[in-house]
């Protein structure tokens, strides 16, 4: 059985266990308590250097960064629930360039509001707004070329899910949440994608909890 | 029909490509979109590249972009050709994306938006952020720290050889050696990482601009 290390509402580590639910793969959530600094323990440590959750250890196989996770065990499983990356070269490319719009185009901007917003006061720190300001200002035209690619395609690969979409689901939920749902709910292309993968039951499943 | 390349002579994301198409003596086309005079943002342009960025590559047909899409696609069309960047064995592949993946989140973004402040923020009316700047330059430098822990016992960021996630650093870490910040130099097995990659002929070849 897979052990992910993480906790249950880390972001990261619920991108893990989304695909584990989507891939009908076993595994065991083994808490890690950021709040004594477990993550920074030569333990934790000596598997994830950059002290940062989560990893997995496969029978022996440690591995971390979320979405290596992912495509690991979805490589790895290509016969058990959805495809999520598909072989055809010029799909695989596609899917490729996806992913790296999730990256670049969506998450930069997402996570740092996302910290800003909702991490920051459960820390009892103070928001920046200007920052969140800032980053919302560079977000929308991102999400206005989000809207016109799903206007022509049903997902942001093309036609078929993949670990692409599902890779917005984490902060996309949070931020969508922390009062920022009319950013997409205003493009309705946009709207449309986001209301269709957060209602995976692989999705809703992990949402609160991985 | 030769690929074809539309970016920038000097544009990081741009150099990250022309590296990969040097490292697989992939033959192309440069084609300059003038940013300075907003080509980028041209009807023309977006139609092909949504989000209005560089660059984006027309082999024979297919359009892509995202510049680490791109050379993913480059690196597997021509697995055979030059320099393999790309693992095959599953393990290899798994930790190739780890590495990749780290480039993303513990390197891109304080390089990138160190980037910003300290060269191209003016290059469009703006300022540097200074505070901005010396809390990317630190959280950097405790990121190198660990890249100088991992390259204490491996040859390249995803194990004993090159991988495009090592070439995946190149030209942003290019863009602050050339304004003077070093973060490199000061730690042992990031400086003889850097200096094996940076002094490769494909880098040599392309970093002054294609």
């Amino acid at each position: 059985m897979v052990k992910l290390y993480g906790f249950a509402s880390s972001t990261c580590t619920r991108l893990v266990a989304l695909v584990c639910k989507e891939k009908d793969i076993s595994y065991e959530l083994i808490p890690v308590n950021l709040a004594k600094g477990e993550h920074k323990h030569p333990g934790f440590v000596a598997n994830q250097p950059f002290g940062q959750v989560p990893y997995i250890d496969d029978d022996g196989f440690i591995l971390y960064e979320s979405r290596a996770i992912a495509r690991y065990l979805i490589k790895k499983y290509p016969n058990q629930g959805a495809p999520l990356i598909p072989s055809d070269p010029k799909a695989e490319a596609l899917f490729e360039q996806a992913a790296s719009i999730e990256s670049f185009n969506f998450t930069a901007f997402v996570a740092p509001i996302v910290a800003e917003r909702v991490f920051n006061p459960r820390r009892g720190l103070q928001p920046n707004e200007e920052r969140v300001s800032e980053l919302l200002a560079n977000l929308q035209p991102k999400l206005d070329a989000y809207d016109l690619i799903l206007s022509k395609q049903k997902y942001l690969a093309g036609d078929s899910v993949t670990l692409a979409d599902l890779a917005h689901l984490p902060y996309g939920t949070a931020f969508y949440g922390a009062g920022f749902a009319e950013v997409f709910e205003s493009r309705p292309h946009l709207a449309r994608w986001w209301k269709d993968i957060s209602n995976r039951p692989a999705w809703l499943a992990v949402k609160d909890g991985a | 029909m030769v690929l074809k390349l539309y970016g920038f002579a000097t544009s990081t994301c741009t150099l990250r490509v022309a590296v990969v198409l040097k490292e697989k003596n992939v033959q192309f086309e440069f084609i300059p979109v003038d940013l300075t005079k907003g080509a980028h943002k041209a009807p023309e342009f977006t139609a092909y590249q949504p989000f209005g960025q560089v660059p984006y590559i027309d082999d024979n047909g297919l359009i892509l972009y995202e510049s680490r899409a791109i050379c993913r696609y480059i690196a597997a069309k021509y697995a055979s050709h030059g320099t393999p960047l790309l693992p095959t064995d599953p393990t290899a592949i798994a930790l190739f994306e780890q590495a990749a993946s780290t480039e993303t989140s513990n390197y891109d973004p304080f390089v990138s938006g160190l980037a910003w402040e300290l060269k191209f923020a003016m290059w469009f009316g703006g300022k540097t952020d200074e505070a901005r700047a010396k809390s990317l330059q630190s959280q950097l430098s405790a990121k190198l720290d660990i890249y100088d822990l991992i390259l204490g016992k491996q040859k390249y960021l995803a194990g004993n050889d090159i991988t495009l996630a090592d070439l995946f650093h190149l030209p942003y870490g290019a863009v602050l050696l050339d304004i003077g910040l070093d973060e490199f130099s000061s730690r042992p097995n990031v400086a003889r990482w850097w200096k094996d990659i940076s002094s490769r002929a494909s880098w040599e070849a392309v970093k002054g601009g294609i």
